[in-house]
């Protein structure tokens, strides 16, 4: 269970946080959301796909991480594996209170029950980092996870605006993936989506214009390359399932 | 130019009910009225004749005529009312009591087409559910009052294939708009005082009260009941087939939900009574009930109080409408260079909502096969008139099945329905086909049936009926298989109930977010 509270000074001026531990928040998750703006860091290390929100049916940007429903082959050894780390779980245990309330300053928020939140010094081994100084003034740390949450809010603008301009062309389409891995065991991945590059080849020049003045191009292209991450990631899963013949 | 080889270049449509908008959509879209070379579309509507709307459910066709008409999903369950329909629920059909009911689902039986599911249920005694509940995973979601699908399926695309019931004077709205702004279909306010004949008996033109006089290549007759055109200007009989099915009234009643979560049936309620039969459909914004019954067997006092005990206390409060039901058809649809769609053709009974489907295949058929010149048209009119035919004796045999294995004994309209001089010889000849084996593919020969195979065994199996395999067992040897999608389809029911939303909860993201196109 979740226990989100608006962050204190007053109150959480002792609290330290396990970033180590704050990575253990992927553990489950096969697609973890990212944003336009890490995009380049994102497509060396995994596929990148569209899928729907299942609360919404709206398009979500997300780094593929696994082939099963709670399956993470970027999580091992209580440890995310990938050199670099998407901002939502650099954000952890940290987020931004409601953003459909109508004001300009969101409050940043914490998950008390977060085992990255240490409220204690016996509960961890690992380096631990301070919200606030003993001068109860925020650490540097805590400055760059305020930008990372920056970095998060403007991206659900930017993706919004990619996706809303790939549906207005017509350029996602359903991915359908079969993979087989070296075991013989088979999935089907379903509810992804790719770029239709197809249809982005017969776009005319008005269309690419409009795609180049909104910078837009960038994270096709980059989606599109990203989608030969597949491959590394059919081979952790050969790895894993090795790992568990031995 | 031969006045027979005259190309046809405008069709008028009169009447603005669903019929009419349908017909002129379905011909606008498909010869590009809104383009300058593209078919002349005009539709005449009476700005003081109310539409009927009839016809409150429809079948999964409409999901490929609102694509054909090119309108999006989202827009058309958010302005029409609209919610998802799986099928039909018939209550208390087969002895009325309490927990007597079977489904007639729009899902085909699992393995329908590879074996004789139906016989290896019948021979089954291992398998103690209903047909439709063992080969069919759609009654569970139906009592459960599941979608058919989730906000992350792309419109018109079904998890369980589906229908919509819909709020027909909203539809009517709608498509009016839609025909008139986007599809090119020319829009007239007024009253048609005049027919105006051409020498070879064809209509030349309509006199108008408010537009003058508007003429036209093809006429088609979407005036109602009232048939305006091919009843009164062309007198071509009513052929009444109220000897078959006797229903000939209608009270018809909105009900309001008790509050903004009450669950959204997603199918058609149809509860039997003791002269007739009580339908119920949930809309977005209220419940659609009413008790269609035979005057011959209830008086209206009588009616009203069987209305009263479905609705409950509430329906004092309530207006009831009552429409009187002639129940028939032309004796054929197109005459000369006039065709009738809607109720100017004919009305049935809406048991299993064939009103607003036989519309839909009607335009389809005059759209697609539209003739180029006048000199063709008496084929293609020769062509429909012997498909709608067809399609009306086909629906009143398949209404009928759904009376005659009943074995309620409560009031003469039961047995009365039961007494083969009431029962088309067709029919009877199906059910003796039938004693000895399940309705199969081939027992039809229209290319494009409107109730298939498959409907007949839900009816026929889900009232009890019992096909006799004693002398032919040896057809009934694909057990492993039968058995492997009698657990197939439990799995299903399984995976269903865990993954789909309520009917009301995917009605509300539809409101808020929409459905994506892919």
């Amino acid at each position: 269970m979740e226990n989100l509270v608006a962050l204190e000074q007053s109150a959480h001026q002792h609290i330290k946080i396990d970033t180590q531990k704050a990575q253990s928040h992927a553990e489950n998750i096969n697609m973890i959301p990212v944003v336009m703006a890490e995009l380049n860091q994102i497509a060396v290390q995994q596929p990148i796909v569209f899928a729907k929100n299942s609360e919404t049916g709206e398009f979500t940007l997300n780094a593929l991480l696994g082939f099963e429903q709670h399956e993470n082959l970027f999580y091992q050894h209580s440890q995310w594996q990938g050199v670099y780390l998407p901002l939502q779980l650099q954000r952890q245990p940290f987020f931004v209170g409601d953003t459909h309330a109508k004001q300009t300053q969101y409050p940043v928020c914490i998950n008390l029950n977060s085992p990255a939140v240490i409220n204690n010094r016996a509960q961890s081994q690992n380096d631990l980092e301070p919200i606030y100084t003993q001068n109860a003034e925020e650490s540097g740390y805590f400055k760059k996870i305020k930008q990372c949450l920056g970095h998060l809010l403007q991206g659900e603008i930017d993706n919004k605006k990619l996706i809303d301009t790939l549906l207005q062309h017509e350029l996602l389409q359903p991915l359908s993936l079969e993979v087989t891995f070296q075991n013989s065991q088979k999935t089907k991945l379903n509810g992804l989506y790719t770029i239709n590059q197809e249809r982005l080849a017969q776009l005319d020049s008005d269309q690419i214009t409009l795609l180049h003045q909104r910078a837009l191009l960038p994270a096709i292209y980059t989606v599109i390359t990203s989608l030969g991450q597949i491959y590394p990631l059919i081979e952790r899963k050969n790895a894993v399932l090795n790992l568990a013949d031995d | 130019m031969n006045q027979q080889n005259k190309k046809i270049k405008t069709v008028v449509v009169v009447g603005g009910g669903i019929a009419g908008w349908l017909t002129a959509g379905r011909l606008a879209a498909h010869h590009k009225s809104n383009t300058p070379d593209g078919l002349n579309v005009v539709l005449v509507e009476s700005p003081n004749v109310p539409i009927i709307g009839v016809g409150e459910g429809t079948w999964p066709t409409m999901r490929s005529t609102l694509i054909a008409l090119g309108i999006s999903e989202t827009d058309f369950i958010r302005e029409c009312e609209a919610s998802f329909k799986q099928g039909a629920k018939f209550a208390k059909w087969v002895d009325g009591s309490n927990d007597d009911f079977y489904y007639h689902p729009l899902v085909l039986p699992l393995g329908f087409s590879k074996t004789d599911m139906a016989g290896h249920w019948l021979n089954n005694t291992a398998e103690s559910t209903s047909f439709s509940n063992a080969v069919c995973y759609q009654e569970a979601i139906c009592e459960q009052g599941l979608a058919p699908k989730t906000i992350r399926t792309p419109e018109y695309a079904a998890l369980a294939n589906y229908a919509y019931h819909l709020d027909s004077a909203k539809f009517a709205v709608f498509l009016q708009k839609h025909c008139t702004q986007e599809l090119g279909v020319k829009h007239f306010l007024a009253d048609v005082t005049q027919v105006n004949s051409a020498k070879n008996g064809d209509i030349a033109s309509v006199t108008t009260k408010q537009q003058g006089e508007i003429s036209g290549d093809l006429f088609v007759d979407c005036t109602g009941f009232s048939s305006l055109l091919l009843g009164e200007h062309y007198k071509v009989p009513f052929m009444p087939c109220d000897d078959v099915l006797f229903i000939d009234t209608a009270l018809a009643v909105q009900v309001p939900y008790e509050n903004e979560d009450e669950s959204i049936a997603s199918h058609t309620i149809s509860t039997a009574q003791e002269a007739g039969w009580i339908w119920d459909i949930g809309l977005q914004h209220r419940r659609g009930v009413g008790y269609v019954y035979s005057s011959k067997y209830s008086s209206e006092a009588q009616a009203r109080e069987k209305l009263k005990e479905y609705v409950g206390d509430k329906i004092e409060s309530l207006t009831i409408r009552k429409i009187p039901i002639k129940s028939g058809h032309r004796s054929h649809f197109w005459q000369n260079n006039c065709v009738a769609v809607g109720l100017s053709a004919g009305f049935l009974e809406p048991l299993e909502a064939s009103a607003l489907v036989l519309v839909e295949m009607s335009a389809q058929m005059i759209s697609e096969q539209l003739p180029h010149t006048r000199d063709i048209m008496d084929i293609t009119a020769k062509r429909f008139n012997e498909t709608f035919s067809y399609r009306w004796e086909k629906i009143i045999d398949f209404l009928k099945l759904h009376y005659i294995l009943s074995t309620r004994d409560d009031n003469a309209f039961w047995r009365d329905n039961r007494d083969p001089k009431t029962i088309p010889q067709s029919l009877q000849d199906l059910m003796k086909l039938w004693q000895y084996r399940a309705p199969a593919d081939h027992d039809f020969t229209s290319n494009n049936e409107v109730f298939p195979a498959a409907s007949y065994q839900y009816v026929l199996y889900g009232m009890g009926f019992k096909s006799d395999y004693s002398t032919t067992s040896y057809m009934l040897k694909d057990t492993d298989f039968a058995k492997s999608q009698f657990d197939k389809n439990k799995s299903m029911i399984n995976q269903a109930v865990t993954n789909l939303p309520s009917n009301r909860e995917l009605l509300n993201k539809i409101k808020s977010h929409g459905f994506s196109t892919i």
